[in-house]
């Protein structure tokens, strides 16, 4: 394998070290070093993992014939073009599986560990039963089987090979498996168990790998779309989604949700999110975590917690629509969230995952979606492909790396690229090509401002109130009409609502009447509708009429004149005196303070409770319940008695100790060094392959160390299986404190 | 990207700019199938509701037609999910067709035996069906024919009824119009009636509704039971029939409190209908009484339940709706679509008032502030009873006054919904009060002497609000109403918008105390206004121009 690595030219190396990017990092030192590393199991599992079914089918065909070679290759497989599994064989070799010894090509090492069952083959019978029968005997007896057992078979020929025989299975079962182990056409490993060895299978296959070889990528079909559909829909998409994404930071910049302990937003808050904006509780939660993951939103960390649009979010609503959305796309498109997974029950938890929380981070999310995106990318252009066969082409495509709901995943991909305008009803859009393309994000703007609405600058006011924007609204005067308008109707216009709450809303935050009626006229080409203008300033009228505040202390006197001789007493302007009324001052000092200064100033003042009763000090002194104190500590001397039991004490543990030292002279076996994981693995590996027994000290599950005599059969994944007292045991390797050859 | 007039919005309505060159044209091709539900200076909303293109099914538009409508005029391209919901929905009507068949009478039939299966399993319908005649049909009592509409309805599949109705009893009317004739749209709804069957004319106050039945009789040439909301309509219908028809006095019966006649051609009210002693409806006889060839329901918006259910078993006999409006506040418009029958003529009161059949209006709100020992009691007020002490504050008294000497010379209405209030207003100005204890014979008295200019004011109570015809109406003054009903406002502005004489501006105030639940009120019902394209204007009672003394 060294020698052919050292062998390959600069550019077979170039294109393993990019097909197989772990093998570039850290740099190995040397081409050997390369070579030990691309044949690791780690490395190999990560390489296999990215074949897509063409590569595995024949490199699992590669594994049954004796010599690798295009021609048994594809007769292994059942193919004729002998052409195709050449390339795909080269291509094997150039991500390193195979690699070119003088005999031929052979296959790495450890590819058999990593594919143990390839192509749905069992164990070797050979171990069992001595050689089997030729290929053409074992099928002439299978022909004769009864039918129960014909029916084992035949769902065991092509993979998995393994069966368990249920509890209670019907006797005609129990019968045909019974039949088929005395003809020793399966190995039955326990009593309830089956295992069709590969030599059967293999025969009842007529030497065939696979029953249905796929060289060929699966071509979905679908509807095909023209351009002007697809990024007119795209575009539409994402003017409701800039306008929504508005809405959300508008939302919760004015009541910011609570974050909860756990991290995420409460499922209440979520749902408020969702009428507010008035879509549905999935899009709302892909909206929240699409604002979120393009840092427009945040836990603002304050002691209360609470969700709220970040500054990043104040720069970006200033952007033009396109520039938005790019950046909106880009960040999708990276996430390692899933929105999809809100509302639905954590894998093996109990409750519901919440949206923003940390259990919608998913990390396959990112690379499921680039790859559905991808498949989606390489269709036809303008062709929307149906969802059942873009799944069929991902399992083509990654065979081994699909997580068990794919369908959900691609649906909730397709569900959020439409609203993202990546995809326009279904097929791909320019700007979702771009987006596909990790183009800039200038030109990424670019693809998409085509096709998204010309900004409108100006609203039309009408006299029931109501304004509505012919488009989308420009930066800032969109920020104006959401802050003293509500939203009634969005989509490819915005219909606002004057309401005296909006209106109040706007007051609140500092414009003054003028402002928001100047506002309006220079948003519109027409007079603002004297209805409007009356409720602006009918609202206006009763603003801040009443006005609320808090102080520490007020003092109030019948007689203005001591009130002014207070304000203008130099000696009190520490407690900062402020008239609100002819006859009463406030002050932001404690009250005892400012009756104190007023009594050292010659004043004679009356302290008043809340609810204006007259404070009378009770008595002369002033008095304070105790604290508790904690009592001090004593030490208590030694006493016989104690030292006594210490003695007792000590005896027994030292006949134990002389008790162990007996036991364990009398015990069979080497006494056992506490050995080091590798060492231990090495004993275990070497015994298992040559048969032996070992002594191993075991911790048992109570912490005492056992010792055992163990027959290990193999070692794999932190476990050692094999025998030990006639019975079958698996010990973990990390609780063997040592072991030593019989 | 097209400039187009419309705009649709995710939340199934259409923005339609007015200004735009082709917004007459938007307009006339989405008409059949929206609901126009806001008509204000430069945008008008309309929306798509299942009703709505259900109606357009009726009348014979297809998903084509209304998806083309869609992407011709629209400004931006229309979210994909509407127009396949447009067309999902769409294809819901007529799948279930009921028919007369030969051998076994009403029969319900389906172009799509899935849904025929899905309603016949429902548990509201089982009963209604009979017996199972092939794959495709199913027998259905002719007294079930209303229900099962209405249940097929609600259920989201609703039947085209081509069952065909009785020719009734033929009785010769014509139309008299020696000196007058139908106007244009007046035709058409009569036409668009006709052609559909069944169904409902829609149509503003003041815009003829009573000629749209005239001449709907004229075509049915049967006797006629037309259903009016009081006594005092009765004997309008009455007199415009005898006027405008070949009707003579003899053929025309009144059926209500005070008289039973019935003749071929008999109004009844909805009150005698819904009458009941002991539980049971005492006049029912009268739908039976005679053979009817036609229906008439005028205002159907104000429908009474117990009519509803008569109706159900009248489904044999044509009907003609007569409303300005679809809106009931009861929320039973689809009780109106599946038992009078589909919309089949709508026209904008902008519309018939540029085509000059209406007067333009003028409307104002005037503000008063309540002096400061009402406010106070206005905030320890119960809140059953804010309304009425704000509504009926004194201050509001010479404001009215003011109102009726700028506006001397001009017949005059106050309008008002408390009759003490009204009692003192009358007397303070002068004037006849009119309320529901008035006897009809001194109503008609007070109506014609008010129409013939010999008192130029009453003060009425809310037996105003319906089919009373005030011809010279031209100033009318709200002081209080039934807690902002958008329908009754639409009756309140129909008083003043009949034609006048001489082209004159309708006035149409509306008295509101400042900051309490009235002026809330009269927020709802001046956005009403509004929506219909009236420009509204609020005044403070002090800025009232003082007229010269």
């Amino acid at each position: 394998m060294a020698d052919d690595v050292r062998d390959r030219s600069d550019g077979d190396l170039h294109e393993l070290l990019r097909r197989r990017q772990d093998l570039a990092r850290p740099a190995p030192a040397d081409l050997s070093a390369l070579a030990a590393r691309a044949s690791t199991r780690a490395s190999v599992q990560r390489a296999v993992d990215n074949l897509d079914l063409a590569h595995l089918q024949v490199l699992e065909a590669a594994m049954l014939v004796s010599t690798i070679d295009p021609e048994s290759v594809a007769a292994s497989l059942g193919v004729t073009s002998t052409a195709t599994v050449r390339v795909l064989l080269q291509d094997l070799w150039t991500v390193a599986l195979l690699w070119r010894g003088a005999e031929g090509l052979r296959l790495v090492r450890t590819v058999a560990e990593v594919l143990p069952q390839a192509a749905g083959l069992g164990p070797s019978a050979r171990e069992q039963y001595g050689a089997l029968s030729p290929p053409e005997e074992l099928v002439a007896l299978a022909q004769t089987a009864p039918p129960p057992a014909r029916a084992i078979l035949d769902r065991l020929t092509w993979g998995p090979p393994s069966a368990v025989l249920p509890m209670g299975a019907p006797d005609r079962v129990a019968e045909g498996a019974r039949w088929l182990a005395e003809h020793q056409l399966v190995l039955t490993p326990s009593a309830d168990r089956l295992v069709l060895p590969r030599e059967v299978a293999l025969a009842l296959r007529g030497g065939r790998s696979h029953a249905q070889p796929a060289l060929d990528p699966p071509r979905p079909s679908g509807t095909q779309r023209t351009a002007q559909d697809v990024d007119g829909a795209a575009g539409q998409q994402v003017t409701d989604l800039l306008s929504l994404v508005d809405d959300v930071a508008t939302e919760w910049g004015l009541r910011p949700p609570r974050v909860l302990r756990s991290g995420g937003l409460a499922v209440r808050d979520l749902k408020r999110l969702a009428s507010a904006l008035d879509v549905d509780v999935v899009r709302a939660a892909f909206l929240a975590e699409l604002t979120y993951a393009a840092g427009l939103l945040a836990d603002d960390g304050s002691l209360d917690a609470a969700w709220a649009p970040t500054p990043a979010y104040d720069e970006w609503q200033k952007q033009p629509g396109d520039r938005r959305w790019a950046v909106l796309a880009r960040s999708w498109l990276l996430t390692t969230r899933a929105p999809h997974l809100v509302g639905t029950t954590p894998p093996g938890g109990a409750g519901t995952i919440n949206a923003l929380g940390p259990q919608a981070h998913w990390p396959p999310a990112r690379g499921l979606r680039r790859d559905v995106l991808d498949q989606l990318d390489q269709v036809p252009s303008w062709l929307a492909p149906e969802a059942g066969q873009l799944c069929e082409a991902l399992r083509w495509r990654r065979p081994r790396r699909l997580p068990g709901n794919l369908d959900e995943v691609v649906a909730a991909v397709l569900r959020e690229s439409e609203w993202l305008g990546v995809t326009g009803r279904g097929a791909i859009s320019s700007a979702g090509r771009a987006l596909l393309a990790d183009q800039d994000e200038a030109r990424l703007a670019a693809a998409m401002q085509p096709h998204l609405p010309e900004p409108v600058k100006h609203v039309l006011l009408q006299a029931d109130l109501t304004a509505v924007a012919p488009g989308p609204l420009a930066g800032g005067l969109s920020t104006f009409m959401r802050l003293v308008a509500d939203i009634e109707s969005r989509g490819g216009a915005t219909v606002y609502r004057f309401t005296t709450d909006s209106v109040r809303r706007g007051l609140d935050a500092g414009w003054s009447v003028d402002q928001v009626l100047g506002a309006l006229e220079d948003a519109s080409h027409t007079p603002v509708p004297q209805p409007l203008e009356y409720l602006v300033r009918d609202v206006a009228r009763r603003h801040g009429q009443t006005r609320v505040g808090a102080m520490r202390a007020y003092v109030r006197c019948d007689d203005e004149t001591t009130l002014g001789a207070m304000l203008a007493e130099r000696e009190l302007s520490p407690l900062q005196l402020r008239r609100i009324a002819a006859t009463v001052l406030v002050s932001p000092v404690a009250a005892e303070t400012v009756v104190e200064f007023l009594r050292e100033n010659g004043f004679a003042p009356v302290a008043e409770t809340p609810d204006g009763g007259v404070v009378i000090p009770s008595s002369a002194g002033h008095r304070t319940p105790l604290q508790r104190r904690s009592a001090p500590v004593t030490a208590h001397a030694v006493d016989d008695e104690l030292v006594s039991t210490l003695v007792v004490a000590l005896r027994a543990g030292e006949e134990a100790a002389a008790f162990q030292r007996e036991e364990r002279a009398s015990r069979q076996g080497p006494s056992l060094p506490s050995t080091d994981p590798t060492t231990t693995l090495a004993v275990l590996r070497e015994a298992a392959a040559d048969r032996q027994a070992v002594w191993v000290g075991y911790s048992d599950a109570d912490g005492q160390v056992r010792r055992l005599l163990f027959h290990p059969h193999r070692v794999e994944g932190g476990r050692v299986h094999g025998t030990a007292e006639g019975s079958p045991r698996t010990l973990s390797i990390h609780r063997v404190t040592g072991a030593a050859p019989d | 990207m097209p400039d187009g007039p419309l705009i649709v919005q995710s939340d199934k309505t259409l923005l339609l700019e007015v200004d735009h060159p082709r917004a007459e044209e938007a307009r006339r091709a989405i008409a059949p199938f929206a609901e126009l539900e806001r008509a204000p200076e430069h945008i008008h909303t309309y929306r798509v509701t299942p009703l709505g293109l259900w109606n357009a099914r009726a009348a014979g538009h297809d998903a084509e037609q209304v998806v083309n409508a869609l992407i011709t005029f629209s400004r931006y391209a229309v979210p994909h999910a509407l127009l396949v919901d447009v067309a999902e929905t769409m294809d819901r009507y007529g799948r279930l067709t009921l028919e007369k068949d030969p051998d076994h009478g009403l029969v319900l039939r389906t172009t799509d035996r899935p849904v025929l299966e899905e309603v016949l399993r429902h548990k509201k319908i089982k009963p209604l069906v009979g017996a199972r005649l092939d794959d495709d049909r199913v027998a259905v009592h002719p007294s079930e024919r209303g229900h099962l509409k209405q249940e097929l309805l609600k259920v989201g599949w609703p039947a085209e009824d081509e069952a065909g109705y009785v020719d009734g009893e033929a009785h010769a009317i014509s139309l008299d119009s020696s000196d007058w004739s139908l106007r244009p749209y007046q035709q058409q709804a009569v036409d668009g009636f006709w052609h559909g069957g069944s169904g409902v004319v829609v149509l503003p106050c003041g815009a003829g509704k009573t000629l749209v039945g005239a001449g709907a009789m004229a075509k049915a040439q049967a006797t006629t039971l037309i259903l009016v909301t009081n006594t005092v309509s009765a004997r309008q219908w009455r007199d415009e029939l005898l006027r405008r028809t070949t009707l003579t006095d003899d053929e025309i019966g009144e059926y209500s409190g005070a008289r039973k006649e019935i003749r071929p051609v008999t109004i009844a009210t909805y009150q005698v209908l819904t009458t009941r002693r002991k539980g049971a409806y005492t006049h029912l006889d009268l739908l039976d009484a005679r053979d009817w060839g036609l229906i008439l329901y005028d205002e159907v918006h104000l429908l009474p339940a117990p009519i509803f259910r008569m109706t159900a078993d009248l489904q044999a006999r044509r009907r003609l709706g007569l409303t300005a409006t679809l809106v009931r506040e009861d929320g039973r418009e689809a009780d109106v679509f599946s038992l009078i029958g589909p919309k089949r003529y709508d026209a904008p009161w902008k519309d018939i008032e540029a085509q000059g059949y209406i007067a333009p209006a003028d409307c104002v709100e005037v503000r008063v502030t309540l002096p400061d020992p009402d406010r106070l009691a206005y905030a320890v007020a119960e809140p059953e009873d804010r309304y009425r002490l704000a509504s009926c504050s004194p201050v509001k008294v010479p404001v009215v006054e003011q109102l009726v000497r700028q506006h001397r010379g001009e017949p005059t209405l106050v309008i008002g919904q408390y009759l003490d209030q009204l009692d003192e207003l009358a007397e303070r100005l002068g004037a006849d009060v009119i309320t529901g204890e008035t006897p009809v014979s001194q109503r008609q008295k007070l109506f014609q002497a008010f129409r013939v200019g010999e008192i130029g004011l009453l003060v009425v109570s809310k037996v105003a609000n319906f089919s009373i015809d005030l011809p010279e109406a031209s100033v009318a003054i709200q002081v209080s109403g039934t807690f902002g009903s958008r329908q009754e406002e639409a009756q309140r502005l129909g008083r003043v918008l009949r034609p006048k004489g001489d082209g004159r501006t309708a006035h149409f105030y509306t008295v509101v105390a400042r900051d309490t639940v009235d002026a809330e009120f009269a927020a709802h019902r001046q956005r009403f206004l509004a929506e219909q394209g009236y420009a509204y204007r609020i005044v403070d009672a002090g800025d009232l121009p003082t007229p010269a003394a």
